[in-house]
Formats: C-alpha cells, sequence, structure tokens
C-alpha cells in the first residue's frame, strides 16, 4: 500500500478522535450551559467565551460540544442501523434466493429510485421533528444501498469455492450460512458503516438546517438553521456563529472519508493495478555494430527485474542473457513465477508496478531500448515489434470494435488515407483467418479463439520485423490452440518475422520454435536448440518438464502407476 | 429481441411501482399520523371555532372526507387529470405554481450539473493518470475536504463573505426587484444572481463526481487492455481518452443520469438558502406553511423527473456501452 | 467387479425462459464399476463439467436418474442426498478459491467428518485427518495448523485430495484437478490418485479437456460434444481408433503438437 494512504488513514483515525473526546469531556470540561444564556449578545470570541456567543447570548463552545454529542449520535446511531438492517436484509436476500430475493431487490430498487432528499422532507414532516425523525428517515433512505452491496458479496460468497466444497461434502444450508456466509460477510460490513457514518452526518445536519431537527436539542445543523434563520450572515457574528459549528461537521465527515479511503484501497485489488512510469527525456543512443553486422535482431544482457517487497528489492528476473537472430523463433519456457513474462514486459519497457532494474540491456536492431524516450519507445511498439498478449476477457478494450483498434493502431504509426486503411484491416484479418465482417464486433462477440486471432491482427497491422508473443494459446481449448500456433507458424515463415514465443506448455514452444530457454525463479536454468534439448538434455528440471508432458503416442509407455 | 423487449417490459414496470410507492406515501402518510389531520391545515384555534358542519365541508374540500376507499379514488383521479388541487398559501392551483418555478430550477441546476460533472470527470481523470504524485494527493484531499462540505453551510459562507462583506453578488432570490427595463438588462441581472448558488452547487457535488471519475479511471487504467493499446504504441492522447477514460465514463455516465433524475429535488437546500424561487425552495416553503397539496404535488412531480431521467439512462446507456445492446445487426447481416 | 454408478438418460437444462434455454446435457447415458477410472473428455461447453456437478450433487439433472449403488440418487429428498456425499466427494480444478483462507488445514479437512458426522470424538477426528494428510503424503504435524495461503499451489491440491479422502469415499470426482497446477506438479498429482485408486480401491470420473492425460490413468474415457456422448470406451481404443470426427480432430490436434517432438 501507498504511504500517502496510510498517511490518509491515520489523519482520518486522529481527526475522529480528536471530535470524540471534545464531545465525550467537552461539556464536562466548559463551564456553561449550552442552553443558558451567560452573557451579552454577538460577544466576539474572548477569553472567557473562546468563540464568543450567539444572539441569545448562549456561548458557542458550549453549544457546539453539546451539539457534537448529538450530531455524532444520531451520525452513529443511523450508520449502524443502516448497515445492520441493510446488511442483515441484503445476506439474507443473498442466501435465500429465488422469489424472496426478487421481491427484495425490487424494494431496494423503488427505495433506491425514489428521490431520497425530498422523501426525507416529507416524511420527517409528517412524523414531526426529533432525533426519532431524523434516525429513522435517514435509516429509510440508507438502508437501501447498504442492502444491495451486502447482497452482491453474499451472491459472490455464496458461489465460490469453500461454499461449493461444503455442498459437495453434503452440509445443510443452515450449516453453510453459519460457518462459511456469515463469518465471510461480517467483515465487509465495516466499511460499509464507515461509508454510512459520513453520509449519515451530512444527511443529519442537512435535516437539522432546515428544522426537522428535535427543537429542544442542539446539534451542529440546528445552530446554522438559527444562525441561518436570524440571517446570522448579515452581523458580524457570522465568523464565530457560523464558521466553527461548520469546520466540525467537515472534520468529521472527512475523518470517515479518509478512513473510508483508506479501507477501500485496501480492500479493492483492481485500484492498485496502475502505477505511473516515469518521465523519459531523450538522450543520444549509440548503436552496438558488432550486434547489427551479425544480423542479431535482439540481445538481452544481464537483464536482472526486481520488485520490492517487505522493504526490500526481490528479483522476478536475474542475470538473464540471450539473443535472437533475425527471423528466428525463440522459446521461454517456464512455469508461474519464473519470469518469462517479465522479460517480455522488459523488452518493450512495460514492466508493471514499481519494477527496479539495476543491471541489463536490451538492445534492439543495435541500440538499448532502456535508452529510448517516451516518443522513441511508442514509435517501436507496434511498429517495429509487435506485442501478442494472452487473449483474456479483457485484452481487447470492451466498448471499442475490432476496426476501431485496428485503426488506432495503424494512425499511430503512419498518416494513410481512410481507404488504405479500410484495406489494410481487410488484409490483416484475412491474413489471421477472420472474414472482413468481424470488424464490426466487438470483443464480448468473440470466442476465445476469435479474439487471440484479433490480437495477432493488431500486432502485425503495422507489419512489424519482430513479435513477442505472451502465451498466446493459454486458456484455449486444445483444438482452438494448434490452431493458433499453425497461425503463428505460418505468419512467422511468410512475414520472415523474429518471434519471442512465450509458453508454461512446452508441446506447444516445441512446435514452433527454433531455440528454447527454459527459466526457472527468474533464471535461465537450460537453453539449447529445441529438439536438441527435448531429446538430450540432462539438466533435471528439464528433464522433470519433458517427462511430464502426457503424450498419446509416446516412444516409450508410460505408466502412473506408482509402484508397477 | 424479444429479451430487450421483456427487459424494457420489467423497467417499466418498476417504475410504475416507484411512482405508485410515491403516490401512496404522499396519500397515506397524512391520514396515517396520529392526531387531528385538520392540524395540518389550520392552528388550533381555528379548528375550535368550525362547527362540525364546517369541519365536514372543510375536510371534503382536502380530500380527507368519506371512507379511506373514496378518498384514494378521488386522489388517484387528481392526478390521472392532472389537478393536484389548491395550493393553501398561494391559493392557486398547484400545477399552475410548480410550472411557474420549474424554469427557475432547471437555470440554476443544469449549469452547476455541467459544470461539476465536466470538472470532475477532468480532474479525476487526471488525478488518476498521476495517481500517487503530489498532485494527486492534493487534488483528492481538496475533493474529499469539498465532499465533506454541507452545501447550505457553503452557500452560508458565501452570502456572508461575498454578499454581505464584500458585497459583490445579491444576498438572496433571482433578480432584481427593481429592473431597467431592458432585456439585456434583464439577462444580466439574472446570470448575476445564478453565481452564488450555481457555485455553490457545483462546490457540494464536484466531490463526488471526482471520486467516481478518479476510481473508475484507476480500474480502467488496470486492465489489461490498456497494456495491449500502449504496446500497440499508440498516442498518450489517444490511450488516456480513447481507452482509459472511454471505459471509465460508463459508470460516470450512469451517475450523471442519475443526477440529472434527482436535479429537481436535490436543490432544496441551497435554493433555502439562497431564497431562490425554485421547485426546492418551493418544497421547503410547503413544509414551513404546512401547505400539503403543495406538498404532495411537488414531490409528485420530483419523483416523475426522477423516473424520466432513468427512462433516458435505459434507452441511451447501450449506446456508450456496446455489451448492453442484446444482438448485433451488422455483424449478423 | 460391482457396478457403482448407472447413469440413465442424463439431461439438464439452464435458463427459465424459453427463448434463454440451454441443453447442457442432451440424453447421457453410462455406467462404470466400483474401482473403475473414467475420463470425461471434451472442450469448453460440452458439459463434462455438468456431469461432475450433478454426480457430486451441486446440480439438479433436468431429466434422467442416477443410480448409486443401488439407490436412485434423483429421487432422494435433499436431506437423504446429502448423505452420500460420504460416498462421493469432489477435488476442484482451483486450488487456490476452493480452500477457505480462514480455515486451518485441519480444520479443512476435517470439515467433511463434521458435515457428515462422521466421528463425535475430537481426537479420533484428528487422527483421521492425520492419516488424510499422510495419504497425500504432506507431514500432519508440519502442515495441520498452518493456512492454506502458507501453501503453494501443489500442496493444497494436496489438501484438496485429502479433504475428498477423509470419509473413504467410493467415488471421487476429479473436475480438471491438475490444470491450474504447473506441468511438473500434474504428473504427480494423477500418480497420487492413481495410487489411492490401487489401494483402497476408490473410484474417479476425472474430467480434463486433455485427452492425453487420461492415457494411463483412466480405465476408460467418454469423449462429450455438445452434450452428447460420441465417443466411449476403453482409453487404449478410443486414442487409436476414434469414431466421431470430433474426438479424431481433437487427437489430430494433439498428435500435430507431439510430432514437432522427438
Amino acid at each position: 500500500m501507498r504511504k500517502s494512504t496510510k498517511i490518509i488513514g491515520a489523519v482520518g483515525v486522529g481527526m475522529f478522535a480528536v471530535v470524540l473526546l471534545f464531545a465525550l469531556f467537552g461539556p464536562m470540561v466548559i463551564p456553561y450551559d449550552a442552553y443558558k444564556q451567560v452573557g451579552g449578545s454577538f460577544l466576539p470570541p474572548s477569553a472567557q467565551h473562546w468563540l464568543g456567543t450567539n444572539d441569545m447570548g448562549q456561548d458557542i463552545l458550549a453549544e457546539l460540544a453539546v451539539g457534537a454529542r448529538t450530531s455524532l449520535f444520531i451520525g452513529m446511531m443511523t450508520a449502524i442501523l443502516a448497515t445492520l438492517i441493510g446488511g442483515f436484509i441484503g445476506v439474507l436476500a443473498g442466501y435465500i434466493g429465488g422469489r424472496f430475493e426478487t421481491f427484495v431487490m425490487r424494494v431496494i430498487d423503488i427505495v433506491l429510485t425514489l428521490p431520497f432528499l425530498p422523501l426525507m422532507i416529507v416524511v420527517a414532516v409528517y412524523i414531526g421533528p426529533g432525533v426519532f425523525t431524523q434516525i429513522f428517515v435517514i435509516t429509510l433512505v440508507l438502508w437501501a444501498g447498504k442492502a444491495r452491496q451486502i447482497r452482491a458479496q453474499t451472491l459472490s460468497i455464496k458461489s465460490a469455492g469453500p461454499v461449493l466444497a461444503a455442498k459437495t461434502m453434503g452440509a445443510s444450508d443452515f450449516y453453510i450460512f453459519r460457518r462459511h456466509i456469515i463469518p465471510g460477510v461480517f467483515p465487509l460490513f465495516i466499511p460499509q458503516f464507515v461509508g454510512s457514518v459520513n453520509a449519515a452526518i451530512l444527511m443529519e445536519s442537512s435535516l437539522s438546517f432546515l428544522g426537522m431537527g428535535d427543537p429542544t436539542m442542539k446539534s451542529w445543523g440546528s445552530i446554522l438553521y438559527y444562525a441561518n434563520s436570524r440571517s446570522g450572515f448579515l452581523t458580524d457574528a457570522w465568523a464565530w456563529w457560523i464558521i466553527p459549528p461548520g469546520v466540525c461537521i467537515v472534520l468529521v465527515v472527512l475523518a470517515f472519508s479518509f478512513i473510508g479511503y483508506y479501507l477501500e484501497e485496501k480492500v479493492n485489488p483492481r485500484l492498485g493495478a496502475y502505477t505511473v512510469a516515469p518521465k523519459r527525456p531523450k538522450q543520444h543512443i549509440t548503436t552496438n555494430e558488432a550486434l547489427v553486422a551479425h544480423h542479431i535482431a535482439l540481445r538481452v544482457e544481464n537483464l536482472t527485474v526486481q520488485y520490492p517487497k517487505n522493504n526490500a528489492y526481490t528479483s522476478v528476473v536475474s542475470d538473464v542473457n540471450f539473443s535472437v537472430k533475425e527471423g528466428e523463433v525463440l522459446g521461454i519456457v517456464g512455469e508461474s513465477g519464473s519470469g518469462k513474462s517479465t522479460v517480455a514486459a522488459a523488452i518493450i519497457q512495460q514492466l508493471r508496478g514499481k519494477a527496479h532494474v539495476p543491471t541489463g540491456s536490451i538492445y534492439f536492431e543495435g541500440q538499448d531500448v532502456k535508452q529510448f524516450s517516451d516518443e522513441e519507445l511508442r514509435q517501436l511498439r507496434g511498429q517495429q515489434i509487435g506485442y501478442i498478449a494472452q487473449a483474456a476477457m479483457n485484452a481487447l478494450n470492451p466498448v471499442l470494435s475490432v476496426e476501431r483498434q485496428l485503426k488506432e493502431a495503424i494512425v499511430a504509426h503512419a498518416h494513410v488515407s481512410k481507404k488504405e486503411i479500410d484495406a489494410r484491416i481487410d488484409e490483416v484479418l484475412m491474413q489471421v483467418g477472420l472474414e472482413p465482417k468481424w470488424r464490426y464486433a466487438f470483443s464480448h462477440e468473440l470466442s476465445g479463439g476469435m479474439r487471440q486471432r484479433v490480437i495477432i491482427a493488431m500486432a502485425l497491422i503495422n507489419k512489424p520485423k519482430f513479435v513477442i508473443a505472451d502465451e498466446p494459446t493459454t486458456g484455449l481449448d486444445v483444438i482452438v490452440q494448434v490452431e493458433i500456433i499453425q497461425l503463428l507458424r505460418k505468419l512467422q515463415q511468410d512475414m520472415n518475422l523474429s518471434m519471442i514465443f512465450i509458453s508454461h506448455d512446452l508441446p506447444a514452444v516445441l512446435s514452433i520454435t527454433d531455440r528454447l530457454i527454459i527459466m526457472k525463479y527468474g533464471h535461465i536454468v537450460d537453453f539449447g536448440p529445441s529438439r536438441e534439448l527435448a531429446k538430450t538434455s540432462t539438466h533435471p528440471y528439464t528433464r522433470r518438464l519433458i517427462d511430464a508432458i502426457p503424450l498419446l503416442h509416446p516412444k516409450k509407455e508410460q505408466s502412473y502407476g506408482a509402484t508397477r | 429481441m424479444s429479451r430487450t423487449f421483456s427487459t424494457i417490459g420489467k423497467k417499466l414496470f418498476q417504475y410504475m411501482l416507484v411512482l405508485f410507492v410515491a403516490i401512496t406515501i404522499n396519500f397515506g402518510l397524512p391520514r396515517l399520523a396520529p392526531g387531528d389531520p385538520l392540524l395540518y391545515f389550520f392552528d388550533e384555534s381555528t379548528i375550535r371555532e368550525l362547527t362540525d358542519v364546517q369541519r365536514q365541508d372543510v375536510l371534503n374540500s382536502v380530500g380527507l372526507g368519506g371512507s379511506l376507499w373514496e378518498q384514494y379514488i378521488s386522489y388517484l383521479q387528481g392526478i390521472l387529470t392532472w389537478d393536484f388541487g389548491y395550493s393553501i398559501t398561494y391559493a392557486q392551483p398547484v400545477t399552475a405554481i410548480i410550472a411557474d418555478k420549474l424554469g427557475w430550477t432547471l437555470l440554476l441546476v443544469l449549469p452547476a450539473l455541467l459544470l461539476s460533472t465536466l470538472i470532475g470527470v477532468m480532474i479525476g481523470a487526471y488525478s488518476a493518470w498521476n495517481r500517487g504524485k503530489g498532485r494527486d494527493v492534493t487534488l483528492l484531499t481538496t475533493m474529499l475536504t469539498f465532499q465533506a462540505i454541507p452545501g447550505f453551510w457553503i452557500g452560508m459562507l458565501f452570502i456572508a463573505i461575498f454578499a454581505v462583506q464584500l458585497g459583490w453578488f445579491p444576498t438572496y432570490g433571482a433578480m432584481s426587484i427593481v429592473q431597467d427595463g431592458t432585456t439585456w438588462g434583464y439577462v444580466k441581472d439574472v446570470l448575476w444572481h445564478l453565481v452564488l448558488p450555481v457555485t455553490t452547487l457545483s462546490i457540494a457535488t464536484v466531490g463526488s463526481n471526482y471520486l467516481l471519475t478518479r476510481s473508475s479511471m484507476l480500474e480502467s487504467l488496470g486492465q489489461d487492455y490498456m497494456l495491449m493499446a500502449e504496446a500497440k504504441g499508440v498516442k498518450k492522447r489517444t490511450l488516456i481518452f480513447n481507452h482509459g477514460l472511454r471505459n471509465a465514463l460508463l459508470p460516470i455516465y450512469t451517475q450523471f443520469t442519475m443526477a440529472l433524475g434527482s436535479l429537481i429535488g436535490g436543490s432544496v437546500i441551497v435554493e433555502s438558502v439562497f431564497s431562490y424561487p425554485g421547485i426546492g425552495r418551493l418544497l421547503y416553503e410547503s413544509v414551513v406553511a404546512r401547505d400539503f397539496p403543495m406538498l404532495q404535488g411537488v414531490f409528485f412531480m420530483i419523483t416523475l423527473g426522477v423516473i424520466a431521467a432513468n427512462i433516458l439512462a435505459d434507452i441511451t446507456y447501450p449506446f456508450i456501452d456496446p455489451r448492453a445492446k442484446s444482438t448485433t445487426k451488422k455483424v449478423q447481416a | 467387479m460391482e457396478r457403482l454408478v448407472n447413469i440413465q438418460n442424463l439431461m439438464k437444462v439452464y435458463g427459465h425462459h424459453k427463448s434463454e434455454q440451454v441443453a447442457v446435457l442432451k440424453d447421457v447415458s453410462f455406467s462404470f464399476a466400483q474401482g473403475e477410472i473414467i475420463g470425461l473428455i471434451g472442450a469448453s461447453g460440452a458439459g463434462k463439467s455438468t456431469i461432475g456437478k450433478i454426480l457430486a450433487g451441486l446440480e439438479q439433472p433436468t431429466n434422467g436418474h442416477i443410480d448409486f449403488d443401488g439407490t436412485n440418487l434423483t429421487a432422494l429428498p435433499s436431506k437423504e442426498r446429502r448423505k452420500f456425499a460420504k460416498h462421493i466427494a469432489m477435488i476442484f480444478q482451483d486450488p487456490y478459491e476452493s480452500l477457505s483462507p480462514r480455515m486451518t488445514i485441519e480444520e479443512l479437512v476435517e470439515e467433511p467428518l463434521i458435515i457428515q458426522r462422521i466421528e463425535k470424538n475430537k481426537e479420533k477426528r484428528r487422527d483421521m485427518v492425520k492419516e488424510a494428510l499422510r495419504v497425500v503424503s504432506l507431514d500432519p504435524e508440519k502442515y495441520m495448523s498452518r493456512y492454506p495461503h502458507e501453501l503453494s499451489g501443489g500442496e493444497r491440491q494436496r489438501i484438496g485430495v485429502a479433504r475428498a479422502f477423509v470419509c473413504k469415499p467410493k467415488l471421487i470426482i476429479a473436475d480438471e484437478p491438475t490444470s491450474m497446477l504447473d506441468t511438473s506438479l500434474r504428473l504427480e498429482l494423477i500418480q497420487l490418485l492413481k495410487s489411492m485408486n490401487e489401494q483402497y480401491g476408490i473410484s474417479y470420473v476425472f474430467v480434463t479437456h486433455d485427452i492425453a492425460l487420461t492415457k494411463g490413468f483412466c480405465d476408460r474415457i467418454i469423449v462429450l460434444h455438445e452434450g452428447e456422448i460420441v465417443d466411449i470406451g476403453p482409453t487404449d481404443d478410443v486414442i487409436h481408433a476414434p469414431t466421431h470426427p470430433f474426438t479424431k480432430s481433437l487427437i489430430d490436434a494433439l498428435l500435430l503438437l507431439e510430432g514437432a517432438q522427438p
């Protein structure tokens, strides 16, 4: 987690603590009764009255302290009620399902559609102003949102592995509810509660400001209500009459917003994936002529990539060296955590998160891409080096058509007419085995295999000489996998591409590559020409990987028998 | 296609239910509440002077005569014929007064909504793109603070500082009582009165727009398609707008249309502070004056506005999210 | 060998409204004996996992019946049906999310014993958990008090196997148990399952998309395509002489990959 997030969270807790202490001990320490006249009207702040007095000669600091109790009480109380009621209903709806759930969701939809502020006002008018009214009305408005969120979370727990597992063990509904649903959902009540407190306090102050508060009790909102209705802003007293109660409200609401922000960042990992890439200035780049002379398209030298973990850097890639000759296909094989995809990301300088690269050079056509400026990198990507990602669900932009995503790749690198763009899109789609009509499709309308073809089309549309394919067959059905590999092999031969093919799937890699690198825990443990390596390598890890390939027509009979 | 129809049908059914609930709240609350219903309309001394016949007449005139069922039927009839009765304070048909005030509210709320959405989205996207840097943290804490400020308090401070102390802007109302007679003068006067309320409303709502944009933008920026687009070598502008913000826009658009719906009802507080003659102020006035026909009429209209915005959102959403369309004709053709 | 499971005319349709209905399984029938290992092969969406889920009691079939050891499971009320979970256990595909992060390894493996009320005595239960852990070659002393997140993927999947084993079931449904594991660990898991079959006579329904994995492990395989059985028979027979075009193309695809190897 970011340092700034932690600071924000801590500041939130601190601010709330200050207000809480003020509410608890303020009325005992301040020597004035907030409800009695203790001095002249509109006395400015002084040693006796730190925040002066109002029109009735009441001490404003004393009012604030007493008001803090009311405001905090109503705010916390409604937040607890709304979270408990909403949470309870949400859990039940999510767990029971069926007609009950449909009914509850309908009710929630209706409550959430109703205009909440006017609704609060209308209801409050009829039941009359007062603390109970405020708690009732705010809870009425807040519970539905909580119920909806807790229901969604219950549903995800209900369909998650541990519950399914318990069901296969023959667990009763009650057992699952008690042992899995409740312990899973309950921790989620806390952020819901924090999120409601600030909403509740703001609503309370608004209602009090409109005169819906208890007329016999002071709250921050009601102090402002009187200040407003008695035109406090026309007098000089506004500075000490209007500002302090508002500051109190802001302080508490902000405290809970800060705490809520901290919890959100902590719980929601999706927000954490993106980090800002530092600016890369233009600098002079020397060309390594020796590499160019030997037709080495890519040379990776002493590459080490580290990520921070527990206040220290851990290497994900350690001292990796390899080259790819022009027109050659290099395979990188490794299991999860081997660092193979990090190597790919390093080549196009797209390392995610807080990656640290202490050593290493990456020469593309003799030039170290580590020294490239932002603009030079942009021109390298897509034009010189095509990148084929795994066709995961979100690899394509879900709201842009295939056509748009292909088109932007073209116009990023060349000024061409609309006609040429159209022709190029048709051509590249045919090349990857898709009919041109699919250009109008969106990602969700494509099958996994088709998505992978579109991704290949995107990588090849500017006819790069070098292609990196990062797990292009993962997650696809076997037949589709073979189709994709055949397609890549054909394209590689037709276009004489240099290629890096990364996969954990050894058979797929063996069928397409000339040379092979085996990686484990960030190190290259074995390398050599693919066929030779598979046949003769004596490295134990390589052997283990190769022997683990299940074969339909094995050369030597395979048997899983433990002792046979 | 049939599926699309059934989802629209379900939605419409839901909106009918919402309307029904609003109507029932309007109808039910004054009748369920304890005490003499006439207390809502007159003070105690007036009621004491009424004869039984007069009392019955009065009850009939405000729709409280006869059995509950009869009352409900006549109440529904009223709504269907667009008749919400007479306002007690204005002694005019409720619909006429609402029509009179609606324009002022729109004049105040629409610019504020556009302003706060535009600014919120822009700085939210900027903040997300620069996540973790100093400017992001500064913007974030500022906007969280804005979000924590109650709208009425900003209004009060603005009046005290910019209207009373500095005298730059008027303290209340939508226009001056004395006009110079020219159209330009009138327009200028109205705009001059709008500055403080619009700014107040914008500040009060910009925080949530900012936060929503920032978090949905961050989520979008962390997706695989961002890496893919970057690997294609597209320009930074394309990356931020076509990929990052374009996807982040989906929840923002939903919130925008929802805000459009609560537009009429959401300005109660600002209109009250600035004594601005719109629907919100009308709602507040009818609360203070216990003008129940008025209150019911306004609440009904506000609900209607919310439903209209929801329908608009449902119809337009598929245009910005292709996944919401059930069929794609182009591909099948 | 005694017949353990007999599935007749199994059908599963998802979706309520007619226009949205999808038939995942259309009239599937097969049976197998105690101790037999059956491989269910197919592409994604072929319905192979659905059969597994129905057998494990996670889904109700739309039609058809399942005879288990002479009892018609589909006719049982749910309370009675649940008792059969001690005879039919399941191993899940994802070793990460099928284990509750809040429970220790001991609690996880113990859970079936508690649910099925197999042993009231805590000490005896603990002994059974220890035995199950030893069967999957994990040292009980070392693992019992640890939490799933402290273990590697391969270790977690072994916990899943121990949990399935602890009630000494007659049948274990293994739903792609190797697909989330690294290549080098797949073989070990299959060897473990095979040895449990040999020692305890446990039957498996092994659901996989990779036909090559069934060789040498499954006695018979069933190839599913779009909800129907298109090939069924002893593993080697199906692999060497597939009858249906889908099975042929599946095997051709694999052979193409293998052809590139030494």
